[in-house]
């Protein structure tokens, strides 16, 4: 699904070792990238990310980090600025509260505010999402909060593929850039797939196309890719014909691939993982409004979270979240206007 | 093991004045605490749970000691590791008291089982519940997260008169936590009642104490905010009860938070999905130290010594040292396992809550 792996001898990988490839990889090319985290070392990190890489790589590189995230992310502020490339994890992307400050006023507003005099080689990363009856805390979504701070790259891939090639693009950037890992992705087998053997990249601010289709585009990113891809099939059966589009990073947006598919379908459904208010679907659908309105044939419709935190109970979880069925009932009502 | 209080005099030994009654009662609790978690294991290896348990097996004495010689209205805001608590709060009024000042064993199970009877309906897992009828502070995954709100507690209860103190547990490694220090710089400056235990079974998740703390001692953090630093035995109810009452009182009596650090150390992996990886990133070796001192044997030592129990009772239940897998119910008094039994059938039976409950109580509604 994604570009063509063109390398029959590797054997299909998932997306957490895709990631854990494009790290090590990264580290063995650049002996200034180094990593901190908590669990990261010695565990090897709370999902396996990191798994491996202090053995090779040390501990001056790969650091056991103190429970504290808004020294991590200092701390990288200040390794970057002094010459290093640094992956900061998150053990969950929603702790990256307890940084927040670290993240919007120090590090985004860096290279704005010395006149483009510091860099800033930083990566956040971490394990984001729902689906998987994490609740409260180990669910979030929080990537609109990053959106809106001027500076900040914003990324999240969907398929090992991209994983792999993001991080890396990431780690070269020279920007600070929140990556955001599908936790209900990273071991999922249905995704893997054979990764190239040579070093690849793949740009930020590019979406990729997953599914063709004529009647309605559907925009998304992350885990909402596959409800997506679903809701194309469901809808194919009604005879509606469904484009997909993975954004891949929201921050910079890729506008010219969405106004090319509106060109064709001239439908649009945007859904996020996010609370509705101030998502990013939102932002998406004003960005169509501001320079693609001519092309609709209907109004833009959202799929998103219910403007509610992610509950445990599975009813709840399922109650307040994007699923298949949303998608299919929002892209008929797009699409009969 | 260091046992001093600094900067302060050496505490008293409140459990002293503990009656045989009392003492007995302690050890009844230390039974069901670690009874509580040995059957979730059982539980959930039955797969009739799903979500992570995280194991309080050899911290026991933490549990008990500290909260036993609370007031019915003093508050609680236990983390994670502390799970009996929400249920052994009060305790000593009666276990199935519906009044006492803590929760039924029916609420409890019925929160791990992700159930509707759930003090918080199951919107939110483990140990993220609690409750302002029972004093008992919500808590959440953010480490260290509620001492600033268990400050702003006992704030609002010194404002309204009231007399109130009130314990957070935090495991060793959220005191890295930069919330730790803002809370408890402000709580001293106020003198306000916060006693911040910290359970310092020397593993965060899969890094050691040593990368999370640069002293020997948590304790020692307290001289920069110029309040009283304990240190206690973590595996010794009585010695937990100590510190913790000495603390109690200071706070009470109007001279301001305390820190009391319990050394232990974690049985098991962080929680149990991380059984497999402990058993590597952790020298066995170390591990069987750690769980050398079982806080059941220790306080039956006690006991005996104490005349308290006789050589026969002593050895009627014998749960220490075993493991989930290991321990029967025959190892636990019959009144904890027909407790847990009864929280347990409650749970099986309450339904899970509506899927609409999703979408409710984000703002208060006007009437
Ligand atoms: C702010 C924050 N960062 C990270 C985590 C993830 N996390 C949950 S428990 C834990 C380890 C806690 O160790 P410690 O405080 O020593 O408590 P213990 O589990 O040993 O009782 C970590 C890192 C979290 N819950 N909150
Ligand atoms: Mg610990």
């Amino acid at each position: 699904m994604s570009a063509a792996a063109k390398a029959p001898e590797s054997l299909k990988k998932n997306y957490l070792t895709a990631l854990r490839e494009a790290l090590d990889e990264e580290f063995g090319a650049n002996p200034d990238a180094l990593c901190m985290g908590e669990d990261i070392g010695i565990l090897g990190g709370a999902f396996g990310v990191t798994e491996g890489l202090q053995s090779k790589y040390g501990k001056d590189r790969v650091i056991d980090m103190p429970i504290s995230e808004a020294a991590i992310i200092g701390a990288a502020v200040g390794a970057a600025m002094n010459g290093k490339t640094v992956v900061a994890e998150m053990q969950f992307i929603d702790f990256i509260s307890c940084g927040f400050d670290q993240i919007v006023n120090m590090m985004a507003t860096y290279y704005y505010r010395t006149a483009g005099e510091v860099n800033m080689p930083v990566v956040v990363r971490g394990p984001a999402g729902a689906y998987g009856g994490g609740a409260l805390y180990h669910s979030q979504m929080n990537e609109a909060w990053f959106c809106h701070s001027p500076g900040l790259r914003v990324v999240c891939p969907s398929t090992p593929y991209d994983a792999k090639g993001l991080l890396k693009a990431s780690m070269r950037d020279g920007n600070p850039v929140i990556f955001y890992e599908i936790k209900e992705l990273y071991r999922q087998r249905e995704i893997e797939e054979e990764l190239p053997a040579s070093d690849y990249i793949v740009p930020l601010g590019q979406a990729a196309v997953r599914r063709e289709g004529s009647d309605v585009t559907l925009v998304t990113y992350g885990n909402n890719v596959y409800h997506c891809l679903k809701a194309a099939d469901a809808l194919a059966e009604r005879g509606v014909s469904g484009e997909v589009i993975d954004l891949r990073t929201l921050v910079p947006l890729d506008e010219t691939t969405i106004f090319k598919s509106l060109a064709k379908t001239n439908h649009v459904v945007v859904v996020n993982e996010a609370p509705r208010t101030c998502g990013f679907a939102g932002e998406v659908v004003a960005r169509i409004c501001d320079s693609a309105f001519d092309l609709l044939d209907a109004p833009p419709v959202r799929v998103t979270r219910l403007d509610t935190p992610v509950p445990w109970a599975k009813p709840l979880e399922s109650f307040v979240l994007p699923s298949t069925e949303k998608i299919v009932d929002a892209a008929l009502r797009v699409v009969r206007f | 093991m260091k046992s001093a209080m600094k900067p302060h005099p050496t505490p008293g030994r409140a459990s002293e004045q503990l009656t045989k009654e009392d003492c007995l009662e302690m050890f009844r609790q230390l039974y069901l605490a670690r009874y509580f978690d040995v059957r979730l294991i059982k539980e959930k290896k039955r797969g009739r749970l799903r979500g992570t348990l995280y194991s309080s097996h050899n911290q026991e004495a933490i549990i008990v000691g500290s909260i036993f010689g609370l007031r019915p209205t003093d508050w609680i805001s236990p983390v994670h590791r502390d799970m009996p608590m929400f249920f052994m709060k009060d305790m000593r009024a009666g276990w199935r008291n519906p009044d006492r000042m803590g929760m039924s064993i029916e609420e409890v199970c019925a929160q791990v089982w992700c159930k509707s009877g759930s003090p918080g309906r199951a919107r939110d897992n483990w140990s993220h519940i609690g409750s302002l009828e029972k004093r008992i502070i919500h808590s959440t995954s953010m480490l260290a997260g509620t001492i600033p709100v268990a400050a702003g507690v006992v704030l609002a209860d010194r404002l309204n008169g009231g007399d109130a103190v009130v314990l957070t547990f935090n495991g060793e490694g959220s005191t890295a936590q930069g919330i730790f220090h803002e809370a408890i710089n402000y709580a001293a400056i106020h003198k306000l009642p916060v006693i911040t235990v910290v359970e310092n079974n020397q593993w965060a998740y899969g890094t050691p104490v040593q990368l999370e703390v640069p002293t020997e001692d948590v304790a020692d953090r307290a001289k920069g905010y110029g309040i009283p630093g304990y240190i206690a035995d973590g595996q010794d109810v009585f010695d937990v009860y100590d510190k913790v009452m000495e603390a109690v009182e200071y706070a009470r009596s109007g001279k301001g938070p305390s820190i009391v650090e319990c050394k232990t150390f974690r049985a098991y992996g962080h929680g149990d999905h991380d059984d497999d990886r402990a058993a590597k990133y952790r020298d066995p070796h170390e591990v069987e130290e750690g769980r050398l001192r079982d806080p059941l044997a220790i306080c039956r030592r006690r006991l005996i010594e104490k005349s308290y129990l006789t050589a026969d009772d002593a050895i009627r239940f014998m749960a220490e040292g075993k493991s989930s897998s290991e321990a029967t119910t025959e190892d636990f008094p019959p009144e904890v396992v027909a407790y847990l039994d009864e929280g347990i059938r409650f749970a099986l039976a309450s339904p899970e809550p509506p899927a609409e409950e999703g979408g409710m109580w984000v703002f208060k509604e006007s009437e």
